[in-house]
């Protein structure tokens, strides 16, 4: 492990993307996972530093929404009534309106470009829009919890400013419906989406047989994982997967969506990861694209709802892995003393997960095998339409 | 669901005086597997790739120039099967797809009630139904509600879901089952939290299918 130039795009007032006091997408994850890694001392302001965001444009919005969302996601956040706003997915339980959300959702997607900037510019190598990662959000609808993507005006950003191929990796327990389907018909922007089968999960999509369209065809890549998959088996696929699928691309850069609600206790989710998932996957993402494109990753964070137990530690560890810098085990007491007065559960001491943490799940070798065997159908299908594929690169 | 949404419209034809080179060479042009064949802007016959196969003579015994000269000479109207099953447009897809079964037809003319063709029917039309049927209509969260075989309970399992919580049914499904016995509801509800959804079901006194290392759904209930 040694330093890697790397920049935290952070600014407190990313905490205003807040829907409803109990709603699960809480933004004082952040704020717990950003003074965490500012405890165990992983921002020297040298290699490693933090970066304040900046806003999108409504340009770098528009590449990527239309221009009706964007006037009725401004309407409504402007205070108008909420008549009609089922039809752009907003004022639903999931996405309620807020006061103010064109502007903050305009500040998260602001964040993930500025990451794209410091990246492309070769001020840093890796950049770590941790707010961001509104993956679910569409061209002209709100869901899941995202209103703008972030990640697809990033994306647009770059392939506007530097052209080349963007490769997007979403490890997300939930499918990548929204960046998928921005960039179906474009064999430009690479997308590999790796989550929990949607045959009973949000979003219900995400099989292997979404391929892309037309000229896109072959550059949708999706990996549903059977519910209750463990480490070795989700991580067994991303050795194999993610470095195949990057040499035979060969993107300029790639966007890392790290989404930590695969972990066995996120309460939205069935997938059973432990804390090494994020830190290794993140990872083999880094030293594959130091191979392909000169190590340039553009992460974001995503879904996790164990705000206390999993979400600071699973983000400290992707932090550690983009700047390459070894992650202390021991979570400092100030940190605790801190917070576990506001926690509702009893905080963890340690930030990886110990081997005793977690219980067998039963049915591990079917569940196991079934993964196998999707992995297997993918590779079938789509490996051979992408270009350069089989060329020995 | 109507027939004449699902159906290719305006398929390709061939008349039973074509050569059967011409209608190979269709099939192979257009990558289709089924010709329905019309004469005097009616339909008399469906001809396959497949019949046209049957009719030629072996590579084992006849020399290739044979084997040509025989799908040149050959009408379409001496190999086709004539006084074949066709359907309307107005038709269900539930129906064709039982007549397809029940013959073993794997594509079906549609014709209009003087018996011009319309289009055509496959069993991948029929397959590409099924999966928009029991497939999400849009981005939802997939539950299975186990109700009892009498009156009312799907609505009130709808009552909870959509008065009682306002969450969204994208789409249901209620599959027949045995009278007296469950039968399971799938059902599509647009949120990507589904816990509350589920709890009030379960509290209304409903079983509900879902992920869950307790109970495990492939031995359980569910469809």
């Amino acid at each position: 492990v040694s330093p890697v130039p790397a920049a935290l795009i952070w600014d407190p007032a990313v905490t205003a993307y807040k829907f409803r006091p109990d709603h699960p997408f809480n933004p004082r994850r952040l704020e717990l996972s950003v003074s965490l890694i500012e405890a165990l001392g992983l921002i020297d302001g040298d290699q490693a530093r933090m970066v304040a965001p900046r806003y999108a444009t409504e340009a770098e919005l528009l590449a990527v929404h239309s221009r009706e969302y964007l006037d009725a996601v401004r309407r409504y956040s402007g205070g108008a009534a909420a008549t009609g706003a089922g039809r752009w997915g907003l004022g639903t339980d999931d996405t309620p309106i807020f006061p103010g959300m064109h502007e903050v959702t305009s500040l998260v997607s602001g964040a993930t470009i500025r990451a794209a900037e410091l990246v492309m510019s070769g001020q840093v190598t890796r950049a770590f829009s941790i707010a961001g990662g509104l993956h679910h959000a569409h061209r002209d609808r709100a869901s899941g919890f995202c209103v703008y993507s972030d990640l697809a005006a990033a994306i647009a950003w770059i392939r506007r400013e530097h052209g080349g191929k963007v490769m997007y990796i979403d490890y997300d327990a939930h499918h990548g419906d929204g960046v998928q389907g921005i960039f179906y018909e474009d064999p430009d922007v690479l997308t590999l989406s790796l989550h929990e089968s949607g045959r009973y999960l949000f979003p219900g999509t995400g099989f292997v047989d979404e391929l892309g369209e037309g000229d896109g065809y072959g550059y949708s890549l999706n990996v549903p994982l059977e519910a209750f998959t463990e480490d070795d088996s989700w991580l067994d696929i991303h050795r194999k997967l993610i470095p195949e699928v990057m040499e035979a691309y060969r993107p300029d850069v790639v966007i890392l969506q790290s989404g930590c609600d695969g972990h066995a206790l996120d309460p939205l989710t069935h997938l059973r990861s432990s804390t090494r998932l994020f830190e290794e996957t993140t990872r083999i993402v880094c030293e594959t694209a130091d191979r392909v494109c000169g190590g340039r990753v553009v992460a974001t964070g995503g879904g996790g709802y164990a705000i206390w137990q999993v979400v600071p530690r699973a983000w400290t560890l992707v932090w550690g892995a983009l700047s390459g810098q070894e992650v202390p085990n021991a979570i400092p007491r100030e940190w605790l003393d801190r917070w576990q007065g506001e926690a509702p559960v009893l905080l963890p001491t340690l930030v990886r997960d110990a081997a005793e943490d977690h219980s067998p799940v039963p049915r591990r070798a079917e569940i196991e095998a079934t993964n196998r065997r999707t992995l297997d159908s993918l590779r079938r299908q789509a490996l051979p339409l992408i270009r350069g594929w089989g060329l020995g690169f | 669901m109507l027939v004449k949404k699902r159906m290719t419209h305006d398929p390709v034809v061939v008349s039973p005086r074509h050569s059967l080179a011409d209608a190979l060479r269709l099939t192979r042009e257009r990558r289709i597997r089924h010709l329905p064949v019309v004469d005097n802007g009616v339909l008399v016959g469906m001809v396959s790739d497949r019949d046209v196969r049957t009719a030629m003579p072996s590579p084992l015994t006849e020399p290739d120039e044979r084997r040509v000269e025989f799908l040149e000479r050959t009408r379409v109207a001496d190999v086709m099967k004539a006084d074949v099953e066709s359907i309307g447009p107005l038709d269900t897809v539930e129906d064709a797809a039982k007549l397809m079964r029940r013959r073993r037809i794997s594509a079906l003319p549609v014709v209009d009630a003087h018996g011009a063709v319309l289009g055509i029917l496959s069993e991948s039309d029929v397959l590409d139904a099924f999966v928009e049927i029991v497939g999400p209509a849009n981005a939802s969260s997939r539950l299975e509600i186990a109700l009892p075989d009498r009156a009312g309970e799907l609505a009130r399992a709808m009552r909870v879901i959509g008065e009682e919580l306002g969450v969204n049914v994208c789409s249901v499904m209620v599959p027949p089952g045995t009278p007296g016995e469950r039968r399971v509801a799938i059902v599509h509800v647009a949120t990507i939290d589904p816990r509350e959804t589920i709890h009030a079901l379960e509290a209304a006194g409903f079983e509900v299918g879902w992920p869950s290392l307790e109970t495990d759904l492939r031995a359980g209930g569910s469809a």
